[in-house]
C-alpha cells in the first residue's frame, strides 16, 4: 500500500461521497413481462401503485418500464435535452403549463378516450389546461397543515398558527418557493395565485418575519419530525406521508388552513413525438376505469381524480381521512397553484433574500 | 512484445496506457465543465429554456451581496470541516500508524467499511442517533438533563460532515505518516522531549503534505454538499451547493447556476493554488536551511 494508492483511495472516497449525495434523486425502475410493444412511463416516485402496472400488462401484453422523479423540474429537464424514450409523462398541474409552451407534451384526442367523464368535476377543464387538451389528471392532494396537539397544546386553524412565537423553533416550512409563498401571501388574505410585485413583497416581508420562528425548511422528512413532536406544526402536503402520521398518532392533525385551500394535482400526458402512441392511449383508458383508479388510494394513500372510482375504494377510513382526501367544505375557496409566468422573478428575488436572511 | 528497456518505445507505451485514463478524465470531467463554462454566459428564458448566446447578465447578477453571504458562510463550514477533519484524522492516522504492521490494514478496512453504504441512508442514520427519541438525548434524559433534540442544529451538522470526510483525512495523514522512522520517536523520548514535544516537532512536521492533502481532500468536496444542511441544520442556513440546487430546479435557471458553479470552482482551484504556494514555500525555506 504505497502513497499513491493511498491519495486514490482517499479522492475515489471525497467523490463518492459527492456523487452519491447527487445521485440521491434516484431513478427506480420495475419492468414487466414481454408482449405486444412497450410503454415507458416517466412519474413521481409512488404515485402508481404496482397493482395498477401488473393489472394494465397483464390485460394488454404491453411492457411497461415505469422511471420515477421527485421533482417537475427534472423532469423537465430531461424531457428537454431531448430523445428521452419516454411515452407518458406526469407533470403537476404548473409543470403542464410549462411542458405546453415549450411543446413537450402532445394534445390528446378526446374521441380516443373512454372513461374521461368518470373524472370529478373540479379535474374536468381545470384552470392550468382549459378544456383537458394535454393533460388527464390522475392524482390529487393539497396544501396544508401537519400539526401534533400534544405539542401545540391547542387546535390549529390556519396559516397564521404558524406565526405564533409559542412554538418557535418547532415550525416547518416546506423548502420549495411556490409552497412557502402559498402560507405567505395566503395568511396576509392575498390570493395564493396572485402576480401581484406589491403582494409577493408583503408575502416576502411575511415569510422574514417568520424565519426567525422556524427549525427549519423542510420537504423531506418533515411528517416524521410532526409525529416524534420535533416539530410542532408543519407546513405540509396531503398524501402518502402525511396520511401515515395522521394514522399512525391520534395527535397529529392535518388541516386545510381557514384561510384558503390550495390543490395540486399529478395528471398523465403523452410526450410528443412519441413513438407508442397507441400504448400511451391504452394507458390513459386503463387509467380512467373507475376500479383502476381506486387503486392510487388503496395502495399508494393518496386521492384519485376519479369521481366514480371513491365507492370502490377497499379502504374506506382512507377516503375519510382529512391527509387524503380534504374534507369536501374546506376546499370551497381552493384554487390550483399556477405557473406565475413573468411574475416568477418577483417569486425568485423574494425568495432567495428569505432563504440568505 | 514492447522492449521496456528502450527508452522511446517504452514512453509511447507508457502514454498508450495512460489513454484510458486521458479519455475518462476528458469525457467524465473536462466536457462536463465545458458545458457548464458555456452554459453560464447563456441567456435563460423564464420557462427553463436555455437560449444560448452570450451575455455576462448572469455573473452580473452574482454581485448581489445575498451570494456573497452564502458563499462566505459556506467558505466557513468548509474550513471549519477541514480543520476538524485534519484534526482528528491525525489522531486516527497516528493510532493506526503506531500499531503492528499485520493489524494497520484491518483498522484501515475499518474505516473505509461505512463508506460502502449509501450518503443518504448514513445521513438519515445521525438523524435517529441525535433525535429525540435517539439514544444519545435518551442517555442524556437518564441521567437527568432535560435536552432538546439535537436535530436541527449546528452541531449536528459539523458531526455529520466530519463523519462523512473522516476516511478522506485519514488516508493521506496516515500515508505520510508511515514513512516516518519509528526510532525518531524513541530518539526524541531519549531526549527528553515529552508527548506534546514529540509531536510538534516531529509528527506534525514530518506528516505535513499529508496534512495538506487532508485540508484540500476535505475543505473542497464540503463546498459541494447539499444534503446534510438540510437534513440536520434544519435548511434554514443554506450553503452554495443549495443555492445551486435550486438556482438549476426550482428557479429554472441554467445559466445563472451554471455561473455560480464556476464562482465556485474557481474558488476551489485558487484554494488549491493556495495551498500549493504555501507548502512549496515550506520546502524551499528547508531546502535553504539544510
Amino acid at each position: 500500500m504505497n502513497k499513491k494508492f493511498l491519495a486514490f483511495g482517499a479522492v475515489a472516497l471525497a467523490s463518492a461521497t459527492v456523487l452519491s449525495a447527487c445521485s440521491a434523486g434516484g431513478d427506480a425502475s420495475s419492468t414487466g413481462g414481454a408482449g405486444s410493444g412497450s410503454l415507458s412511463i416517466y412519474a413521481w416516485a409512488g404515485e402508481i401503485p404496482d397493482s395498477v402496472i401488473e393489472g394494465f400488462e397483464a390485460e394488454t401484453g404491453i411492457d411497461v418500464t415505469v422511471d420515477t422523479f421527485d421533482s417537475n423540474e427534472t423532469m423537465i429537464s430531461k424531457l428537454a435535452a431531448g430523445n428521452s424514450g419516454y411515452d407518458v409523462v406526469e407533470p403537476s398541474q404548473y409543470a403542464v403549463q410549462l411542458m405546453v409552451e415549450r411543446d413537450l407534451i402532445a394534445e390528446i384526442d378526446k374521441s380516443k378516450l373512454e372513461g374521461f367523464d368518470n373524472l370529478a368535476e373540479k379535474f374536468v377543464d381545470p384552470s392550468f389546461d382549459p378544456g383537458n387538451t394535454h393533460s388527464i389528471p390522475w392524482a390529487w392532494g393539497t396544501t396544508g397543515i401537519l400539526y401534533n396537539e400534544a405539542c401545540t397544546g391547542a387546535e390549529v386553524t390556519g396559516w397564521s398558527d404558524m406565526w405564533n412565537p409559542d412554538y418557535a423553533g418547532k415550525v416547518y416550512m416546506l423548502d420549495n418557493m411556490l409552497s412557502a409563498y402559498i402560507a405567505g401571501l395566503q395568511v396576509n388574505g392575498l390570493s395564493a395565485t396572485s402576480t401581484d410585485e406589491a403582494e409577493i413583497a408583503t408575502a416576502t416581508d411575511s415569510l422574514l418575519e417568520q424565519k426567525p420562528l422556524l427549525g427549519g425548511y423542510n420537504s423531506t422528512n418533515y411528517a416524521d419530525l410532526v409525529g416524534t413532536g420535533d416539530a410542532c406544526i408543519a407546513e405540509a402536503y396531503s398524501g402518502t406521508t402525511s396520511a401515515k402520521a395522521v394514522e399512525a398518532n391520534p395527535d397529529v392533525h392535518y388541516i386545510i388552513p381557514e384561510e384558503g385551500g390550495t390543490l395540486w394535482t399529478d395528471s398523465f400526458s403523452i410526450v410528443e413525438g412519441t413513438a407508442n402512441e397507441d400504448a400511451a392511449y391504452q394507458w390513459l383508458n386503463y387509467t380512467l376505469r373507475p376500479e383502476v383508479a381506486a387503486l392510487v388510494t388503496d395502495d399508494a394513500s393518496l386521492a384519485s381524480t376519479n369521481a366514480a372510482a371513491l365507492e370502490l375504494v377497499a379502504d374506506q377510513s382512507q377516503v375519510e381521512n382529512p391527509a387524503i382526501y380534504a374534507p369536501a367544505d374546506s376546499l370551497t375557496n381552493s384554487e390550483f397553484i399556477v405557473d406565475p409566468g413573468d411574475a416568477l422573478a418577483y417569486f425568485q428575488d423574494g425568495w432567495t433574500r428569505v432563504r440568505a436572511s | 512484445m514492447v522492449d521496456v528497456n528502450t527508452p522511446r518505445t517504452s514512453r509511447a507505451a507508457g502514454y498508450l496506457m495512460l489513454l484510458p485514463a486521458v479519455a475518462v478524465i476528458a469525457l467524465l470531467v473536462i466536457v462536463p465543465m465545458v458545458v457548464i463554462a458555456r452554459d453560464s454566459f447563456a441567456v435563460s428564458d423564464p420557462l427553463g429554456g436555455n437560449l444560448g448566446g452570450f451575455t455576462l447578465d448572469n455573473y452580473a447578477k452574482l454581485l448581489d451581496p445575498v451570494y456573497a453571504k452564502t458563499l462566505g458562510y459556506s467558505l466557513g463550514m468548509a474550513a471549519l470541516n477541514a480543520v476538524v477533519c485534519t484534526v482528528v484524522g491525525y489522531i486516527v492516522a497516528h493510532y493506526i500508524a503506531t500499531r503492528p504492521a499485520k493489524t494497520q490494514p484491518v483498522l484501515l478496512v475499518l474505516v473505509i467499511i461505512p463508506f460502502l453504504t449509501d450518503f443518504l441512508v448514513r445521513t438519515f442514520a445521525w438523524i435517529t442517533l441525535l433525535g429525540s427519541g435517539g439514544p444519545f438525548i435518551s442517555l442524556l434524559r437518564l441521567v437527568g438533563v432535560d435536552a432538546p433534540s439535537l436535530v436541527p442544529s449546528q452541531l449536528a451538522v459539523t458531526l455529520s460532515l466530519l463523519y462523512a470526510f473522516l476516511p478522506v483525512a485519514v488516508f493521506p495523514i496516515y500515508a505520510s505518516m508511515r514513512s516516518i522512522d519509528p526510532s525518531l520517536k524513541e530518539a526524541a523520548a531519549d531526549l527528553g522531549a515529552g508527548w506534546w514535544q514529540t509531536h510538534a516537532r516531529i509528527f506534525v512536521p514530518l506528516s505535513a503534505s499529508g496534512l495538506a492533502s487532508s485540508v484540500m481532500l476535505t475543505f473542497v468536496p464540503t463546498l459541494g454538499v447539499f444534503v446534510i444542511p438540510v437534513l440536520l441544520g434544519g435548511g434554514k442556513d443554506p450553503l452554495v451547493g443549495n443555492l445551486i440546487v435550486t438556482l438549476f430546479t426550482e428557479f429554472r435557471n441554467e445559466p445563472l447556476g451554471a455561473a455560480l458553479s464556476m464562482v465556485v470552482l474557481v474558488l476551489m482551484l485558487l484554494s488549491v493554488a493556495a495551498a500549493g504556494l504555501i507548502l512549496r514555500a515550506r520546502s524551499n525555506r528547508k531546502a535553504g536551511a539544510v
